[in-house]
């Protein structure tokens, strides 16, 4: 038998993603659909945020969402309150989504119909990175209970990103949530990158949100120096 | 389990890979693992290894390359002839 000789070839590992991701975005452009992902760690407040994001847009636009979870549809029902079509891919052990499972689930939506279509992935900050579901603009999610440091401890999800999204900035003050240390961190894996800020709670911060999902945005860039200081939180 | 399925998706490519070269005895998969790629070096040998039993890699190695970035590319398979 011949010695084994080495072949050398250059094949993402994602190629078949790849692939799929990009037929998906040819149908999205094609059916003039605008779509949105989500993702954060669990707990972020995916969920309430499009919750709230779907209401503000139901009057105006036709919107739907794909909501993934391991097990469990209680996010589709929780969603279905926006009384906008909701669909839930469960994952079973799959820690994220992938282009195929997007592709399953759109099935017989009739994308032409679609203004806005959501994406809320799977609660996960390292593997929904590697996946492109042929979105528009993908939007991570921190919170302010959960550290300003999440951008540097999981940079490769950050840097995936189109915008950043601090939630759930009415527990700030309660939490002693250190915004400079936040826009620092952000900064420091993804410079440039625009960063809303949110409550979906109170609704503070949707109107920038909202422009940025309608793709009309005029956002603060974590860059940028001149933001007020954290005391601006706290005073609140 | 991320991690097993990025071994999944290697042996998915690999395999196409063996068959377009008439299905060659597999030896080693030669990986570029960029430090950003999320991907946890041990974790993705120790899934490759219970992934690839049943297929047409079972046996072979996974010869890791560290990079830098978010690389994460098959760049070569040693096979026979």
């Amino acid at each position: 038998m011949s010695e084994p000789r080495l072949v050398e070839i250059r094949r993402n590992v994602f190629k078949k993603n790849d692939l799929l991701a990009r037929e998906l975005r040819q149908r999205f452009t094609d059916a003039g659909t605008r779509v949105i992902s989500l993702v954060s760690s669990p707990g972020s407040g995916k969920t309430a945020l499009l919750e709230k994001t779907l209401t503000a847009l139901r009057g105006r636009y036709r919107v739907a969402a794909l909501v993934g979870d391991l097990a469990t549809d209680n996010d589709a029902a929780r969603l279905a309150r926006a009384e906008v079509p909701v669909r839930q891919i469960t994952t079973g052990t799959i820690c994220h989504l992938e282009a195929e499972m997007v592709t399953n689930a759109l099935d017989d939506w009739k994308l032409d119909a679609i203004d806005f279509l959501f994406i809320e992935n799977v609660g996960n900050l390292v593997c929904p990175s590697s996946y492109d579901l042929g979105e528009a603009l993908r939007a991570v999610l921190m919170s302010v209970t959960e550290g300003e440091d999440k951008p540097r401890k999981y940079p490769t999800i950050f840097n995936s990103a189109d915008v950043a999204v601090i939630t759930k900035i009415d527990l700030a003050a309660a939490v002693e949530f250190d915004r400079a240390a936040a826009f620092a961190s952000i900064d420091a894996v993804r410079a440039g990158i625009p960063v809303c800020e949110v409550s979906a709670r109170t609704g503070e911060g949707m109107d920038g949100w909202l422009a940025m999902v309608e793709g009309s945005a005029p956002v603060v860039h974590a860059s940028r120096n001149d933001r007020p200081s954290d005391a601006a939180y706290r005073e609140r | 389990m991320h991690e097993l399925s990025i071994a999944l998706s290697i042996i998915e490519g690999v395999t196409e890979e063996l068959e377009e070269r008439g299905g060659p005895k597999l030896h080693a998969v030669h990986l570029q693992l960029g430090q950003l790629s999320g991907v946890v070096k041990e974790a993705l040998l120790f899934a490759y290894d219970v992934a690839c039993e049943g297929t047409a890699l079972a046996g072979s190695r996974l010869v890791i390359l560290e990079a830098e970035g978010t690389a994460l590319q098959i760049t070569g398979l040693e096979i026979d002839g």
